[in-house]
């Protein structure tokens, strides 16, 4: 354990065991991946953590390694080696969203797992004390009262993580390791519909791999943003198409950016066995417009990010399917 | 004028990079956080979280109790105004009994280090009674609105009202009149540097130094004196290296006097160093505008008169403010020639920041709408944009109807330039579906021809210096704040004297040792300083022929100076002398010599004689061109610009490689206004005070940009030269926004075009295309 300058201290394990021990040594501690987002959230002390616990010593968090059927990328390992490591190049999605991250500095730093489980953002609440002061605080941090939805009894603060949805097309899971030990479950499953609790994980837990299975399906990952760098998506889409002889085998669509957590859209089974035709494309854009839920969570508006998302859906269906994704 | 027209054909273009740039790329370079501070306290100002109250209690002695707290001060500590225009000083750098915005100082503490200075601002007891707020012009201009400012009725800061020559007849004449109104919204400078100041007070001396960003030391040594009611003498105003302005640090901030006020209250040394946030609310920006433009327009595109509404959301003081939407009219002119005028504009009061000068003061937003609507008319006409444009240049030298002196207009040839190398004539109406390209033209003054401060005094003045170490010394007023103006005021220097640019040394913005100048804003240095500096270095050189002459018993007319060597014309090696000889022989009797030069404006060029005439007069005009190149998305409302092609009218570039910078940053600019800058408050709260979410375009979204240099040689500038900074910079948004009407057919009437604002539009016209079919389908 060090202490920096600032009077934080900050524990250095050397393995998930060491961490898990830190961290449970150490109540309303945070782990520290690449701190692209948990190191700006203390700055503007909406995230007050009393000590770090630093995971870049954890080595055996850091490898990509294929095993059998299953190809495990460590949650320490950094969207930087992500984007250019060779075994993930077949996961297409994920590439592309690794590659479009925030800005080059932020992807030689940001980890796997700090993306997944990076908090989720709101205008009401990525501000300074002074900012969140004056505007009475909010219900995901300090307040009783979304202003986004003041009627309403949940925080709508929005999930902007681009690797997330990119991983659920290919139905991954991940390894969670705990004081208790570890489990295993369905990413999707780590996400809940909640701004303030969108994590499914208990006090003491840590992500430490992602699973995909092997022979991938055509994938692709698109989003919208202001500036084509440093943004983070007003909506983001994850498609991953199958199909044979023009007809649709099995299509999972994810988003991002729309509302509190990642998800897969429901309901996209009935496409199988239909040609990709205009029709189609028109009922994917449905499909999503009537799914996703953005709020007034950013300076665009929320009917933008509706629209574009399911622009983006249905332009990465037509353009898998053009590629004659079989 | 005091100094002679220096035009010569023969001289060449220089390509030398700054002779500040190795310090800044080491390192080296000291911005004023990096200035010894190890013994200073901290300083941190408390802001209101209201956006419009009276204070009905404050009590800091709480924070005063603390240990480590040095020194506090409030509006009680500073009972006068302080401002830009004389006549309009309205504002306190701290609170007196009303805050108008949020994020107005209100109190300051100085402490023994941070953490001290922030408990003790949570110490303080406020107690503010809310009155009603306005966050948009409209409803600060509401009959019933309480006023922000009890002498302004209609809280309006400013109504300019003006015609020139009879525009309702031209109206009448013109084959087509259209109007549009057109929006822009307030954006920020975005200075990468956040505001900071050291300010020492030495209670033995009674003496103050100050240290800060500011571009004009001058007005910032003004304020101090009369905010601290200091005797000038005893103040003394350094610039260290300013990592840029753009207009943010022209007028005096509230910062810089707060921070003076704690270092004399403490009795010692205070930094303060606002952060990212205080920055941006800061602001003294660009103003969220409405402008409504109407032409009138001949058959073949020549323009019979315009009349233009401009209403401005200047914040809740005035800085400014007047100057602003002056500029906003008097600029209609002077790009074209526009026989018949009529402006209507006003400065409204808001809850909000106050706006202030930015790069391109006050004729952006104007030119912006007009530049649209000319496009949209010939598009009527079936003319051409260039041709529309053409069917309207000025004939100079000439001045125009508000009184504008005009010598020098190398706008047509712009206009060849980028026609030419964007491919335009082959090009334009042929693009696939999605790709467009348009164009737009823009022109920006080479100084304010008439100082704020009358004082009879030169505009600029600049000493040389010689000493027996054979070195020049050139000491200017001038602020370098990354433009580059210290580059220019050597090469002139060295230009003048017939001496290599390493023998030049400049020392700039230092009360103590430079002469006062006017500062770096509206691109006067280049063309005021400049011809100073020019005058100045005539002056030394007299001397140094005169030296020479003696030394080789020559008459002084017949020595030249060339490549650091004076010889008699047509004489052989034994009838030169190299530089040091010379310099060595000019000191002989007398010692270390200091010349000064100077440059004034004739009172022709000073404008108009209307009320406001003299904003927007200048000694001479850049002028610029642009061709945008986009592809539009429909699908996500997405405008990527692909290319531009930019000419600009700089008189004579006296250093190239400064030049087209400057062009690509003000087209860079103009990028980020026109397509993702933008402040945005809720409820008077700034929902962009960040890099982050005020978007600043990012090298991805930087196209190529092509430029091109156009030498008109104005008469009266230093070689030549004019302003090359600012000229560019309005073209931008208009040409984008015409050239997304060439790709996708649709007129957008707002900027930044963000993909939210672009697929709204898209939106619009299907639902109008779909209500057409309909009420055919129905009839």
């Amino acid at each position: 354990m060090s202490t920096l300058a600032s009077g934080l201290r900050v524990a250095h394990p050397h393995s998930i065991e060491e961490a898990i021990a830190a961290r449970a040594q150490n109540p309303g501690s945070r782990f520290l991946g690449g701190g692209t987002d948990l190191i700006v959230n203390m700055r503007r002390q909406i995230d007050t953590p009393n000590a770090l616990i630093d995971l870049s010593r954890v080595d055996e968090m850091a490898e990509i390694v294929a095993k059998g059927d299953i190809l495990r990328i460590g949650a320490g390992v950094t969207i930087a080696s992500l984007a250019g490591d060779a075994s993930i190049a077949p996961y297409k999605a994920v590439v592309q969203a690794a590659e479009g991250i925030a800005g080059p500095g932020h992807r030689n730093m940001a980890t796997v797992g700090g993306n997944l489980c990076q908090d989720t953002r709101c205008i009401y609440y990525n501000q300074s004390e002074w900012w969140r002061s004056a505007n009475s605080f909010c219900l995901k941090h300090r307040g009783d009262t979304c202003h986004v939805a003041p009627q309403g009894q949940r925080c709508h603060a929005a999930y902007s993580g681009d690797l997330a949805p990119a991983l659920l097309v290919f139905n991954p899971e991940i390894d969670i390791a705990a004081p208790k030990g570890c489990r295993r479950m369905p990413l999707a499953d780590l996400f809940v519909e909640d701004g303030r609790a969108h994590l499914s994980l208990t006090e003491g837990e840590l992500v430490v791999a992602v699973r995909l299975p092997a022979a991938p399906p055509p994938s692709a990952y698109a989003k919208v943003r202001v500036r084509g760098a440093i943004d983070f998506p007003l909506a983001g889409v994850a498609v991953a198409l199958t199909s044979s002889g023009g007809k649709v085998g099995s299509l999972r669509i994810a988003l991002t950016g729309t509302n509190s957590r990642p998800f897969l859209l429901a309901d996209t089974d009935r496409f199988a066995g239909r040609a990709v035709d205009d029709k189609l494309l028109q009922e994917i854009d449905r499909l999503v417009q009537k799914q996703v839920q953005p709020m007034r969570t950013t300076t665009a508006s929320s009917n933008y990010r509706r629209v574009a998302a399911a622009a983006l859906a249905r332009r990465l269906v037509a353009q898998l399917a053009g590629q004659g994704a079989a | 004028m005091t100094s002679e027209p220096i035009v010569d054909a023969k001289l060449a273009q220089r390509r030398v990079p700054l002779i500040d740039g190795i310090d800044k790329v080491t390192g080296r370079a000291r911005y004023t956080v990096d200035l010894d501070h190890a013994d200073a306290l901290v300083g941190r100002i408390l802001r209101s979280p209201v956006s419009h109250g009276n204070i009905v209690r404050l009590d800091v002695s709480k924070a005063r109790a603390l240990e480590g707290v040095i020194a506090i001060v409030t509006g009680d500590d500073c009972p006068y105004t302080y401002g830009v225009l004389p006549v309009a000083m309205n504002e306190y750098p701290m609170a007196r009994g009303r805050v108008r915005y949020r994020g107005e100082p209100i109190a300051a503490v100085a402490a023994i280090d941070a953490d001290t200075a922030e408990q003790a601002l949570a110490l303080i007891e406020i107690e503010i009674e809310k009155l009603p707020a306005y966050y948009i012009s409209e409803d600060a201009r509401a009959p019933d609105a309480v006023l922000l400012h009890d002498n302004k009725p209609g809280n309006i800061e400013r109504e300019v009202h003006h015609e020139f020559g009879d525009w309702q007849a031209a109206l009448a004449q013109a084959d087509l009149v259209r109007e549009e109104k057109i929006s822009c919204a307030e954006i920020n400078h975005a200075q990468i540097e956040p505001h900071a100041c050291l300010a020492e007070y030495d209670p033995l001396t009674e003496r103050l130094l100050m240290q800060s960003v500011s571009q004009v030391t001058y007005y910032l040594h003004l304020m101090l004196s009369r905010c601290l009611a200091m005797d000038e003498s005893r103040i003394r105003i350094i610039k260290p290296f300013v990592g840029g302005g753009f207009g943010a640090r022209v007028e005096v901030l509230n910062f810089e006097i707060i921070t003076a006020l704690l270092a004399r209250a403490a009795a010692g040394k205070v930094l303060m160093a606002l952060t990212r946030e205080e920055t941006f609310l800061t602001h003294r920006a660009r103003p969220q505008t409405d402008v409504t433009v109407k032409i009138g327009m001949k058959r073949g595109g020549k323009i019979t008169a315009c009349t233009c509404e401009v209403v401005q959301r200047g914040g809740a003081y005035a800085g400014y403010g007047i100057v602003t939407i002056l500029y906003a009219g008097s600029l209609l002119q002077g790009l074209y020639d526009i026989p018949t005028l009529r402006y209507d504009g006003y400065r409204v009061y808001a809850n909000l920041p106050p706006c202030g000068a930015m790069r391109g003061h006050g004729a952006v937003n104007t030119r912006h709408a007009f530049e649209c609507l000319l496009d949209r008319m010939a598009r009527e006409l079936g003319l051409d944009p260039f041709e529309v444009r053409r069917a309207n240049l000025l004939k100079p030298p000439l001045f125009t109807l508000n009184g504008l002196m005009v010598n020098s207009y190398g706008l047509p040839e712009c206009l060849d330039k980028i026609e030419q190398a964007s491919g335009w004539k082959e090009r334009i109406g042929k693009m696939p579906p999605g790709k467009g390209l348009g164009m737009a033209c823009s022109h920006y003054v080479s100084g304010a021809a008439k100082p704020i401060h009358w004082t009879g005094e030169p505009h600029a003045v600049v000493n040389v210096r010689l000493d027996f170490d054979g070195g020049i010394t050139a000491l200017t007023g001038a602020a370098d704040i990354g433009q580059g103006s210290s580059t220019m005021v050597a090469i002139a220097v060295a230009e003048t004297l017939g001496i290599s640019l390493d023998r030049v040394r400049v020392v700039a913005a230092d009360s103590a040792v430079t002469p006062k100048d006017n500062g770096a804003y509206s691109s006067r240095i280049t063309y005021m300083v400049g011809n100073a500096a020019i005058d100045a270095a005539q002056k030394m050189k007299t001397i140094l022929t005169e030296a020479a002459a003696r030394k080789l018993e020559a008459r002084p007319e017949d020595i030249e100076a060339i490549g650091e060597v004076f010889r008699v014309s047509g004489g052989g090696e034994q009838s030169s002398l190299p530089f040091h000889e010379v310099a060595k022989a000019a000191l002989v009797d007398r010692g270390a010599i200091t010349v000064s030069g100077t440059f004034t404006t004739p009172v022709e060029a000073q404008g108009g004689k209307h009320k406001g005439g003299a904003v927007g007069s200048t000694m001479g005009f850049s002028y610029g061109a642009q061709v945008v190149e986009v592809s539009v998305d429909d699908a996500t409302g997405q405008v990527t610009v692909d290319k531009v092609w930019v000419a600009l009218d700089c008189g004579h570039a006296i250093n190239a490689l400064a030049v087209e910078g400057q062009i690509e940053g003000s087209v860079w600019m103009g990028m980020g206004q026109a397509m993702s800058e933008e402040t945005r408050y809720l409820d008077g709260l700034p929902a962009h005070a960040s890099l982050l979410e005020y978007r600043v375009p990012t090298i991805v979204e930087s196209p190529p940009i092509k430029v091109f240099i156009v030498e008109s040689h104005d008469p009266n500038g230093p070689f030549g030269a004019k302003e090359a900074s600012e000229g560019a910079l309005a073209s931008f948004a208009p040409a984008l926004v015409n050239a997304i009407a060439n790709a996708i057919g649709i007129d957008l009437d707002e900027i930044p075009v963000t993909p939210d604002r672009v697929m709204q539009a898209l939106i619009d016209r299907r639902r109008q295309a779909r209500l057409a079919q309909s009420v055919r389908a129905a009839s």
